[in-house]
Formats: structure tokens, sequence, C-alpha cells
């Protein structure tokens, strides 16, 4: 009996040690999703950026980022360098990052609100690219089922032109699993691309 | 574990002897929040620091049968035989293996650990493997499956007469009796989340409490009280409303009943006052989602016009339309300014049996020049279309009791509409022609979208973006009756359509 409660204590101690491993490597980064596996080594920048994370020099690709159109109704693949990245997750992270800092030359418009942050990527088993964005990507939308689109399939169309291994691309708010954005498109899974909002790619766009 | 469970056993007995009066009151000062279980009440202290409501850690021993220990700037805290780790100024924790955020940090002061309130439902529910729902405006911490409607009282008070109406969610079955000095309306639930706004005085009632044991609310009358009334009503899918007409014991009861009637009830559907529709026909049942409400407000106009008012104000004038010239039954997913969740939409129009689903929006744009009118239907995912096919192909079989398994066929929820896409599509046509002769459509007037109010709805069903509200133009229109009653007869004329088109290809 006693030797029981022994194995039981120093179980429970075992997955508290465990726990607090856990949380001290990833600081503030909230509830990770099931399935896909985290990113320690790109997850400090949730944090604090630290030196030298500013890939000024290296290697760059030619990237599509999407942005919307002048009509409002649909989205304009501009080509721009964005830093070339070992695996997909941190591929996505460059490619998100770019696209999140462009501002696009008008008439070419934001499709996401100013000030959203990248928390983290992570990609399933699947190839399902999940991409972990803060609240203000929800608390600056202006509304309406056609920004709405707009905002979720730049980010989708523009993971998923430039990483051909990409299956879908799943959008959370906050590391948490949303429902929708602003009301109109369901974010509960992941989402494939999105051709019937492209318009043909316009070419050259110097990064701001 | 034995040892676990005998202390909260244990600790339910205390709460049992914790209930006695408590229930009458609540805590609305913020010291204290009240933990509801299915043995009683019990309050727990709360610390307010920075906005933010704390509860200390020591604190939950009581109730939960938790157990802490500190170590290296950590407080791992057990229960049932999992942890939770806690980390002094860090807004998250980890809790059996999973991170899981707070609203603010953890905060250690005066030898002892503090949590934010949200720490309960978050994470110490998920070790406890026990449902914990925090009711902030009332302070209640619901533990387990309980039934607790949350319950809003609203008084109106005329110089004839009186009424008192009880917002309900979710429908919960009522019972009113006279008592003397009072009226009791007793609730089927196991507890109530009852909030009652400070009561003027008025001589036909003078106080709206709950009573022992916490399942029913007194109305104590007041002298001008003779008679009174009770009708229920469920205005939406997730709420039902009891509205009970207080009135004068003399004369003038006819002046008594006509004041008291529920302002903001709308005309109840009469199927016998219209022209009869065809049975033969294969839309007698239209459910009209106003989108968005209550805090979920939807897009704003450079003046101020809110997408959810808008879409309230255009959906009421298609019903009385639809019900006066066509003779269908119409619902409105939510008949005022309240929120409610996409699938309670989808299942509303479920439960009602509906043939037809319009969802009426009003579209923004970061450009303000972009205007018109657009219509969508659902478009469905690759995986969500063989998911369905699957389903459908196979059947389900369930485990029964005693082993054995039961096949059952089975519609997923998640894939409703992918059987109608078709009738959608047309739907959808339907409506983007009869709102062309009207009112100024985008240049994308149709389009397929992955819209989540749709996926549920086991219907032919559409979503209509009636204009641009952040198009200051469009926004004057939309707020207009003008373009209201345009649009409405456009969406009408659409249903007649549709309906139309359903009898020719119908077999």
């Amino acid at each position: 009996m006693l030797r029981r409660v022994l194995v039981g204590v120093a179980v429970v101690a075992a997955a508290g040690v465990f726990g607090w491993l856990v949380m001290s490597a990833l600081g503030r980064v909230l509830r990770t999703p099931a399935a896909p596996t985290p990113d320690p080594a790109t997850e400090a920048p949730a944090v604090a950026p630290p030196p030298g994370a500013e890939p000024a020099a290296g290697p760059r690709i030619k990237a599509t980022l999407f942005f919307g159109s002048e009509d409002g109704h649909r989205l304009v693949g501009v080509e721009q360098d964005v830093p070339l990245a070992e695996g997909t997750i941190a591929q996505a992270r460059a490619l998100v990052e770019a696209l999140l800092s462009t501002a696009p030359t008008p008439p070419l418009v934001r499709t996401i609100p100013e000030g959203t942050t990248l928390r983290g990527i992570y990609v399933s088993d699947q190839q399902e690219v999940f991409v972990d964005l803060d609240a203000v990507v929800r608390i600056q939308h202006t509304g309406g089922s056609m920004q709405e689109l707009l905002t979720v399939y730049s980010l989708v169309n523009t993971v998923l032109v430039n990483l051909p291994t990409a299956s879908a691309v799943q959008i959370l708010i906050d590391g948490r699993e949303a429902d929708t954005l602003a009301g109109h498109v369901d974010l509960r899974r992941p989402l494939r691309k999105n051709e019937a909002l492209i318009v043909t790619p316009v070419p050259s766009q110097s990064p701001s | 574990m034995q040892r676990v469970r005998l202390r909260v056993g244990t600790v339910l007995t205390c709460l049992i002897l914790a209930l006695g009066g408590a229930s009458e009151g609540r805590a609305q000062t913020g010291t204290s929040l009240t933990l509801l279980s299915r043995e009683g009440r019990r309050p727990v202290p709360i610390t307010v620091i920075n906005n933010q409501e704390y509860v200390a850690v020591d604190d939950l021993a009581g109730p939960f049968g938790t157990t802490a220990r500190e170590a290296a700037g950590g407080l791992t805290i057990t229960a049932r035989g999992r942890t939770i780790v806690v980390t002094a100024d860090q807004p998250v924790v980890s809790a059996a293996g999973r991170l899981v955020s707070l609203p603010a940090p953890a905060l250690r002061r005066d030898n002892r650990w503090l949590v934010p309130v949200e720490f309960l439902p978050r994470a110490l529910s998920l070790v406890l493997d026990t449902r914990l729902d925090w009711r902030r405006p009332t302070r209640l911490l619901v533990v387990g499956d309980l039934r607790v409607p949350r319950v809003v009282a609203r008084t109106e008070s005329g110089a004839t007469s009186a009424s008192i109406t009880f917002e309900i969610s979710p429908v919960t079955p009522t019972r009113v009796s006279a008592e003397t000095g009072r009226l009791v309306v007793q609730f089927e639930a196991d507890a109530l989340d009852l909030l009652v706004p400070p009561l003027p005085q008025q001589p036909f009632l003078s106080a709206v409490a709950l009573v022992d044991p916490g399942t029913a609310v007194a109305i104590t009358t007041g002298p001008r009280f003779g008679s009174f009334r009770s009708s229920s009503s469920q205005p939406d899918a997730s709420s039902s409303r009891l509205t009970i007409d207080l009135m004068p014991s003399t004369t003038d009861l006819a002046g008594a009943a006509a004041a008291a009637a529920p302002p903001p009830a709308p005309p109840p559907v009469d199927p016998g006052f219209a022209i009869p529709a065809s049975p033969a026909t294969g839309v007698r049942t239209v459910v009209i989602d106003p989108g968005h409400g209550g805090d979920e407000l939807g897009a704003q106009g450079p003046r101020g016009a809110l997408e959810k008012e808008i879409t309230l104000a255009v959906s009421r004038r298609l019903r009385t339309l639809i019900e006066s010239r066509l003779g269908m039954r119409v619902f409105l997913t939510r008949e005022d300014d309240r929120t409610i969740s996409h699938d309670d939409r989808s299942a509303f129009a479920n439960n009602h049996q509906a043939d037809l689903f319009l969802s009426i929006h009003a579209n923004a744009a970061v450009r303000p020049n972009i205007k018109g009118a657009e219509v969508y239907y659902l478009s469905v995912e690759r995986a969500d279309a063989e998911a369905r096919k699957r389903a459908e192909d196979a059947g389900v079989a369930l485990p029964t009791l005693g082993g054995g398994t039961r096949a059952i066929d089975l519609i997923l929820w998640e894939t409703a509409q992918s059987r109608y896409l078709e009738q959608s599509a047309a739907l959808a046509s339907a409506v983007q022609e009869s709102l062309r002769a009207r009112v100024e459509m985008s240049p994308r007037a149709v389009q397929q979208a992955p819209f989540r109010v749709l996926v549920g709805a086991n219907m032919p069903s559409a979503l209509v973006e009636i204009g641009y509200v952040s198009n200051p133009e469009q926004e004057q229109q939309l707020t207009s009756a003008d373009y209201q009653n345009k649009v409405a007869e456009a969406l009408l004329d659409a249903i007649v359509k549709f309906r139309a088109q359903l009898e020719r290809t119908a077999p």
C-alpha cells in the first residue's frame, strides 16, 4: 500500500516537473492545437524578437503575396522577395510575416488589419499549416463578408501558392481555434486554396 | 485516487451545510463569487487587482480538494492525480500537460498565490474533468452539468397595469402560481442565475427575489394588484420569454389588458388570416436570420449605422411581406438585439423544419467607394464532401448496451447543407435576379463561400449582403425605410420565383 502511494507521488511529481519544463520552454505561447507540432525555435519572437532575427541578408526567394484588388472583390498576387527558410514551418512564417508587414502599392489594399502579429506557425502530419494570429486581426477588422473572405484567403492563398507541400491552412486566433473571424467564414477547419478570388498576378512589388 | 474521491465527498457534504439561507442573496459587491454545485451554494472570496478578479489558490482546497506545493518560483496544484503548474507573473499555466492562457498573470502576494477567476473554467476544469461555467454578471461559478438558466427580469409599469417579463436562456419551462401577497414563478431547473434591475416604487409590485431552494422567483405584489395573466413565447432557439401582466383589482380590465400587452412582441403568426398556401408547394416555412446581434455588432458605417440593426429591420419587413402576401409561416432567429451562436441559428431553422433559410447581412470593405448587393451560397471543401459521402454510404454502427452494434442512418450536422447545394444555387440566383431589378449590385453578385451559418442548415439556404454599410451613400440607403422595403420586396419576389421553380422541377 505504502509502496503504491510512493509510486503515485513519484508519478505526480514527474508530471509536475514535466509540465514545468514544457511551460518554461514555451513561455507565453498559449494552448497548442492537438495534432500540430509547435515550432519552439521560432516561438521566441512571440515574446521578444532576439537581435539578429531580422533577415537582413541571406538567400531570398520570389514569393507571391496576395492583397485586395481595387474593386474590393478580388485578390491580386504580387511578387516579392521573401527570406528563404529551412522547412515548411520557417518558410510559412517568413511568408505570413511578409504579408503582414507589407503595405501594398495603391490601388491595392491590405487585407489584414494593420498591427496584426503572427504568434506562431504549426504544421500537422497532413501538412496542414496552422497560422496563429493575435486578436488584433479580429478587433480591428472592418467586418463584412467580402472583407472577411479577402482577409482569410489572402493568408490561405499566400501560404498555399508558395508552399506546394502544404495541403491546407487553418487560422487560429490567440492560440485558439476560432469559429469565425468576423461572423461569416468558417474557420473551424483547414481551408484550401481559393482560386476563384484571384486576379492574374501583377509583377514587381517593392517592400515598404 | 480513492482518498481524493473521499475528500470531494466530504467537501460536498460541507456544501450542503453551507446552503442554508445563502440562496436568497447574491454577492454583487465583488468580494466573493458563489460556487454553485449540485450540493448547494458556497462563497469563495475574490480579490480585485488592476480591475482583474482573482481567487486565492488556498481557497480552492476546500471546495475542489486541491493541494498546492511551491517550488522555485512556481506552484504545482494537484487535483484528482493531475497537476497544474502556475508561474508567478505569467498569464499562462500548464494544466494536465496543456498550456492554458489566462487574461492576467498569476500573482504571489503576502505569501498567498492568486490566480485570475478564469483559471477555474479554463485550467482547473481540465484537471477535475468537470465543467466549470463562470457567469460574470452574477458572479456565479456553476460546477458540473447543472441546469442553471440565466433569467433577466424586466418590469414595465403603467397607470392601470404593470407587467414583468423574464428573458430565460436556455429555454426552460416555468409555472406561475398565486400565493398570498405574491406570485411565484417555478422554473424547471437546478438553480437560477437571476438578474433583477433596481425596481422603482410602483403600485403593482414591490419586490422580485429568489426563493428557496433557489429554483423559483417570488414577485411581491403591491396594493393595487388584483389578478394576473401569464404568457410564454420562444423568440428564438436559445431562449424563452415569460410575460406576466399584473392587473388592478377593480375595474377597467379591458384598458389594463391593452396597456399591458408586451410591447416588443411581434404580431403572432395566425395561420388562418392569410391566403392558405397550397400544400403542393415546396415552400411553406421560411426562417429569416438577421445577421449578428447583441455583443456582435457586425460592420459599422462611417456615420455609425450598425449592421445588426439594419439586418433586424429588413428581416422584420420581409416577414411582414411574406406573411401577408404569401401566407407562409415565417420565423426570425432573433426578434431583438441579442447574441446568438451560428449553430443556434441553423438549429432554429432545422427545428422549425424550414423549407428555406435566408441569412441577412450588410457588407463592409476597406475602400469606402465599394458598394452593391451580393448573394452567397455555401462552398464545400473537398474533405467535407468526402466525409459526407462516407457517412451516407456507410451509415454508422453505434455500440449498444450489453455488447453488439446497431446501424443507424446519419446526416452529419456539419454537412447538412451540402445536400442542398444545387437548390441553394438556384435560390441564390433567384435572389440575385430579383435584387438586380431593384437595387445596385456588386460586380460579383453571386458567390460561393464557406460561411459558418449556412453549414448546418438542412434546407436550401443563402446569405444575402444587401449593401455596403462602409459606403457613405449606401449607409444612408441601408438605414432608410425606402431601401429596406425595396430589398424586402426583392427577397419576397425571389421566394415566389424559387417556389415556382421547385414546383416545376418536382416529380
